[in-house]
């Protein structure tokens, strides 16, 4: 039984999310092998990561670069965008990797549940509402436009979704200016703290390590509680169901299942994930605008971080949201001998990074690992998956 | 008791009438054939019961209800499934995951809220699937992927997911195509075992003839669209207009 679920023979490997969180956690290799065969494994082992995390990628990182004399370290804001945009790929692959379903429109999703968070925090600023209210908001929006797009299939949908999610732009931009602030955008957004404001969010949780900030921890939270919500639902009927609508759709209607009413599940959950990450990037950035929050652009980049991480498993698509934002991020602001500065030019790095890891390993960063993983382990990565992150037992 | 009944089905393309007015029943417990040439609408037959096609005109009966315009996974969960001709599997899901999820439409409808219910705690899916894995010799490659299966696994495979429905009527389209001599007498002798012990009453679409006469109870002639003979193979075999239209005048 497998969680893995792309490509050719060899895919089904045996979990390799172990080592992708090994070689971020530094676990032991043996205990693992048995903690690895629990349903809720995976949830563990994303709880270890994200306590190393930001040390990784802003303390390390920012040793290694003042050695180097080039600066690679992220920012200290670095690690909760990261976390952001993996909350919204673990749900966009649910319908991407597992449903087989290609949305270029999932920024309608994502901004709404920002703007809903804004001006919902110009009332309330408690950064738990805002990301209720901002995902109720997207739920709401993606039923009928699910309802709508998932009647067609293949390009069509994309094409449908693109559609939807262009109108809402450009609403956002003209005729909604009365709402969305239009080409403004709304800045200075301001979430107070946690517990009625009693923690700000922009407080240091360890001193000297100022990347752990409650922001962060918060950011933390929301991410266990998505990979919690996302492994149960690969555990259950709709993870099987899922993966077989992305294998056979006529089959599924002719188990006697209904395709239209299970899409449209798998399109809204996914809808709900984005939209829980749109409200935490507004909380984060504290600035909106219809070109960060529902340009198709951000569609699109969803869809490239699903990819690049990979598809075939759970939580695959958090490294290519890692990937992504780190380029976005640390490389653009790079500056090399020769070439000077990197700046703008990022997404053509960015494009570089995706053609080669797409061409070298098809099955995404997560595939990468989890060969090498296996074969780290001494297993045959010829073997049927036993165990994965994403398993039923 | 008949347990399916068309009442004058007819279904259009444009100009062609692909089925034209057929009238039959199935009785409850049988396995009922249904032959003809190519383009015959043998397929179109079995489109217009399952839901996939919709009947020009015409209705539908199963167990007393009308299923003319009832979606394809209507049908299925009214009790009536269908094996399709080329092998309709989930190649890159288990053995196992392929008949599981038949078995789990079976067990809690077309759609449930049960997107945070434990798979492993479906007790009956598993027992289900057990059971079918076992009836057409599969249990053993449970987990092997089912893109590896060799071609007649893969339609054994097939007609558990089929099975695991738990349908009392099957349709089989043309179960035994591309097989070889072996795999064809095997699944023959798979069939004839299921509806013992299952109680199922198939319908079974098929080019050999040899099968058809060894397994049906009744026959059904279609050619072009049109019924041109009912009855047991004997009646069917001595049908003059059968021989004429369809076996070309050939003595069987």
């Amino acid at each position: 039984m497998s969680g893995d679920r792309s490509g050719d023979a060899t895919d089904a490997i045996p979990d390799g999310g172990t080592v992708t969180e090994e070689t971020a956690g530094g676990s032991g290799g043996s205990a693992l092998a048995g903690l690895r065969e629990r349903d809720d494994f995976v949830v563990v082992a994303m709880a270890a990561a994200l306590v190393v995390f930001p040390f990784l990628l802003i303390d390390i990182l920012g040793a290694v670069g003042d050695v180097i004399g080039i600066s690679i370290g992220g920012y200290t804001g670095l690690p909760s965008l990261v976390l952001i945009y993996g909350i919204i790929v673990i749900g966009f692959n649910l319908l991407l990797g597992y449903t087989g379903l290609l949305s270029f429109g999932h920024a309608a999703f994502f901004g709404s549940a920002a703007y809903s968070a804004a001006l919902f925090s110009q009332v309330v600023p408690s950064p738990i509402l805002m990301v209720i209210v901002g995902t109720i908001v997207a739920t709401l929006l993606a039923w009928p436009i699910g309802f709508v797009s998932i009647r067609r299939s293949g390009v069509y949908f994309a094409v449908l979704t693109l559609t939807f999610g262009q109108a809402l732009y450009f609403w956002a931009l003209g005729p909604g200016s009365w709402l969305t602030n239009g080409d403004n955008g709304f800045s200075g957004i301001e979430a107070h703290g946690l517990f009625l404001g009693a923690i700000p969010l922009d407080a240091q949780l360890i001193p000297v390590f100022d990347s752990y900030t409650v922001m962060y921890a918060f950011t933390a939270v929301v991410m266990l509680i998505a990979v919690w919500v996302g492994n149960r639902i690969i555990n259950s009927p709709y993870g099987l169901i899922f993966e077989a609508l992305g294998e056979n759709e006529e089959r599924v209607e002719f188990v006697g299942l209904n395709v239209f009413r299970y899409k449209l599940m798998a399109f809204i959950i996914s809808a709900v994930f984005a939209g829980v990450g749109g409200a935490m990037f507004v909380i984060h950035e504290q600035y909106i605008h219809p070109t960060t929050a529902l340009y198709w652009i951000q569609s699109g980049d969803f869809v490239i971080m699903t990819v690049l991480g990979g598809t075939g498993s759970l939580v695959g698509p958090v490294l290519g949201a890692l990937v992504f934002e780190y380029v976005a991020n640390v490389i653009s602001g790079v500056s090399l001998p020769m070439i000077g500065s990197i700046g703008s030019l990022w997404r053509f790095v960015l494009g570089a990074v995706f053609v080669f890891i797409v061409w070298v390993f098809p099955r995404g960063i997560y595939g990468a690992f989890s060969d090498l993983g296996s074969r780290l382990l001494g297993e045959d990565p010829e073997e049927p998956a036993v165990a994965d992150g994403g398993e039923r037992e | 008791m008949s347990l399916l009944r068309t009442d004058g089905l007819t279904k259009q393309f444009g100009g062609l009438v692909a089925v034209d007015e057929v009238s039959f029943e199935v009785d409850s417990g049988e396995t009922r054939a249904v032959i003809g040439p190519n383009g015959a609408g043998k397929s179109t037959l079995i489109n217009c019961i399952t839901g996939a096609l919709e009947p020009t005109a015409g209705t539908v009966e199963f167990d007393g209800e009308d299923i003319t315009d009832l979606e394809p996974h209507e049908t299925v969960q009214a009790g009536v499934s269908k094996s399709f001709q080329t092998a309709s599997i989930f190649p890159e899901m288990t053995v196992r995951e392929n008949v599981e999820i038949a078995a789990l439409a079976s067990e809690h409808g077309s759609f449930s809220f049960d997107f945070l219910k434990r798979l492993s705690g479906f007790d009956a899916v598993h027992d289900t699937t057990d059971r079918m894995l076992e009836s057409v010799e599969l249990l053993g490659d449970a987990d092997v992927e089912a893109a590896s299966l060799p071609y007649g696994d893969k339609r054994r495979l097939e007609i558990a997911i089929a099975l695991a429905s738990e349908p009392d009527l099957l349709l089989m389209d043309e179960p035994t195509a591309g097989m070889s001599p072996d795999e064809t007498a095997a699944t023959v002798e798979l069939v004839e075992e299921l509806q013992d012990t299952l109680d199922l009453t198939i319908l079974i679409v098929e080019h050999d003839m040899e099968i058809i006469f060894q397994i049906a109870d009744r026959i059904l002639v279609l050619n072009r669209g049109q019924v041109i003979a009912d009855g047991t193979p004997e009646e069917v075999q001595e049908s003059e207009e059968v021989q004429e239209a369809y076996l070309g005048g050939v003595e069987l």
